[in-house]
């Protein structure tokens, strides 16, 4: 008879779905381990980029001890030898790394230091320092002028709100003029993006697809 | 095992039989309730509110359902992390279409423009969402493939590689658009595409159709602590999501729809980025449209992406060299 032949098999049937129940809670019970990678730790205050570069504005002071003073003051009275570039006795604070760019009254006006020179003998208010920059940095002040190069901030839109340009030396020390290097901030966190691959800073994250590429010829360029 | 006749199938069922079904039944319920246990861990703030659930589609909303719908995330906002925002719509203006242009030659990959864009756009912290990605490139390509996201030198910039910060292009034909079947992200007048996530289902169709990856899903409840909410907000861009929706960069709408710049622009230390309204004729943008040699990622994909790169005349060579030429550095850089 089907029946009798069946029973050893009804009688599993209550003792399957009895593992299945045990199995489900225990299951509910575990914590599903999502590989959340930790917060960056970036903050605020990381992303301040602080104010611009202060440079010398019209009329061009330093704190000389206790006394605000021109340049004038000082350069009126003691002359300074007529190529000082490697026997600064003064400023000494100035480092001068600016490619060929390397005699103060390239930039100075020698005869009234409260100014700037152009390669004519003309002199300039520090605040008109782009005309000198852009003797040299032709492309850049071009640029510079039409805005694409160096900071737009603020708004995009003058109806609403004023845009804020800076000048040359806002963001360039005039002395050395390269900009410094920065410290990166932390790289991808994403899920899928994954880690980056132990082995150096130039690790690929492990990308699955890759298993069915070639391997990669060394780069040639590096 | 019986050598009992068994009574015949229309008679009343025997004891040992009825026993061994109601076993088997019970068995199985307690089976199908265990199943149910995940349940158990639902938190019902997680479940959508009646009035989220019956809020239209963001275009179908009047202005007085509009004001409701803003309330209503206000109220969640405080409710969750205890912030006053500030909700609003901020609709596009007439005339304006919104450009990115990005300076190669000016970049040094320091990050801040990710960064900047998370704090501003209250994206989850844990994992951390990250709209824009920067690819550290060798000289001499643009594959793409050859970027290094994860880059780590002492400092940036490496004098062998350039860096290629890539984020939603903004395309004129967006596959990302197509592709949703419930029209929870559009293209908006202003060029900007955009995600309702309280009408977004989380298929993640978009993810997969956009060429450059822009798109970020949150497979987890977004998790941002109060001190980190950016309590200006708006409805199409940077309001907290819920887990399970789609999100992107919108150029920062609540900023660029009122006349600012993005976040990620003010934080760039080297000015490489740029921002405009393309036709305004006088707007930087449209300048280095005109004049710069311009670029766009994957042209041949046929996006149109309102996001361009260009670079600058002269540029140091991965030798050294070009750098100081006439003792400048590269235009005055």
């Amino acid at each position: 008879m089907p029946a009798v032949a069946s029973e050893p098999v009804r009688a599993v049937i209550p003792l399957v779905f009895l593992a299945l129940a045990t199995w489900f809670v225990r299951d509910a019970r575990r914590s599903v381990a999502l590989p959340i990678p930790a917060p960056s730790g970036v903050t605020r205050a990381d992303l301040e980029l602080g104010p611009p570069r202060e440079p010398l504005r019209d009329p061009p002071t330093i704190q000389n001890g206790p006394f605000r003073q021109t340049c004038r003051e000082c350069h009126d009275v003691f002359p300074s030898p007529a190529d000082p570039q490697t026997s600064l006795l003064q400023h000494t604070h100035v480092v001068l790394d600016h490619g060929l760019n390397d005699r103060c009254y390239n930039c100075h006006r020698r005869e009234n230091r409260d100014q700037l020179v152009l390669h004519d003998g003309r002199g300039i208010a520090f605040d008109e320092v782009a005309l000198l920059c852009a003797q040299c940095h032709g492309p850049a002040w071009r640029d510079w002028q039409s805005g694409t190069h160096g900071r737009t901030t603020g708004y995009w839109d003058r109806t609403r709100g004023e845009p804020v340009r800076l000048g040359c030396t806002q963001c360039h020390d005039p002395h050395a003029p390269a900009f410094p290097p920065y410290v990166p901030l932390p790289g991808p966190s994403t899920l899928r993006m994954g880690r980056a691959a132990e082995g150096g800073p130039h690790a690929r994250p492990e990308n699955p697809l890759e298993k069915w590429k070639r391997p990669e010829e060394p780069e040639a360029h590096r | 095992m019986s050598t009992v006749p068994q009574a015949p199938a229309s008679e009343a069922p025997s004891r040992r039989s009825f026993l061994r079904g109601a076993i088997t039944v019970a068995s199985g319920m307690s089976a199908a309730v265990a199943a149910l246990a995940p349940l158990r861990e639902i938190d019902s703030e997680d479940l959508p509110s009646i009035e989220g659930f019956l809020q239209k589609h963001y275009k179908e909303m009047s202005p007085a359902e509009m004001q409701a719908a803003l309330e209503r995330i206000r109220l969640e906002v405080r409710k969750r992390y205890d912030v006053d925002a500030i909700v609003r719509d901020v609709r596009p203006t007439e005339g304006v279409e919104f450009v990115y242009a990005l300076n190669l030659s000016r970049c040094i990959g320091c990050r801040r423009c990710v960064h900047a864009c998370v704090e501003e756009n209250n994206q989850s912290r844990a994992p951390e969402i990250q709209y824009i990605r920067v690819l550290e490139m060798p000289r001499g390509t643009t594959d793409v493939e050859r970027g290094n996201h994860h880059y780590d030198h002492p400092t940036v910039p490496d004098e062998l590689h350039y860096y290629m910060p890539v984020q939603c292009h903004q395309c004129a034909n967006p596959p990302c658009v197509k592709v949703c079947p419930v029209e929870a992200t559009w293209q908006e007048p202003d060029g900007i595409t955009v995600v309702d996530y309280d009408w977004c289902i989380g298929c993640r169709y978009c993810e997969a159709a956009c060429p450059y990856w822009a798109r970020r899903f949150n497979y987890t409840e977004p998790e941002l602590a109060s001190e980190q909410v950016n309590p200006l907000m708006s409805y199409l861009s940077n309001r907290p999501r819920p887990v399970g929706v789609m999100e992107k960069c919108t150029f920062c709408l609540h900023r660029v729809r009122e006349g600012r710049m993005p976040a990620c622009l003010e934080a760039c230390p080297v000015g490489a980025r740029k921002f405009g309204n393309v036709l305004d004729p006088e707007s930087e943008v449209a300048h280095i449209l005109r004049e710069k040699r311009v670029f766009v990622l994957k042209e041949d994909v046929g996006t149109l992406p309102r996001f361009f790169y260009y670079f600058d005349e002269r540029y140091p060579r991965a030798d050294g060299t070009g750098a100081d030429e006439a003792g400048a550095a590269p235009e005055g850089g």
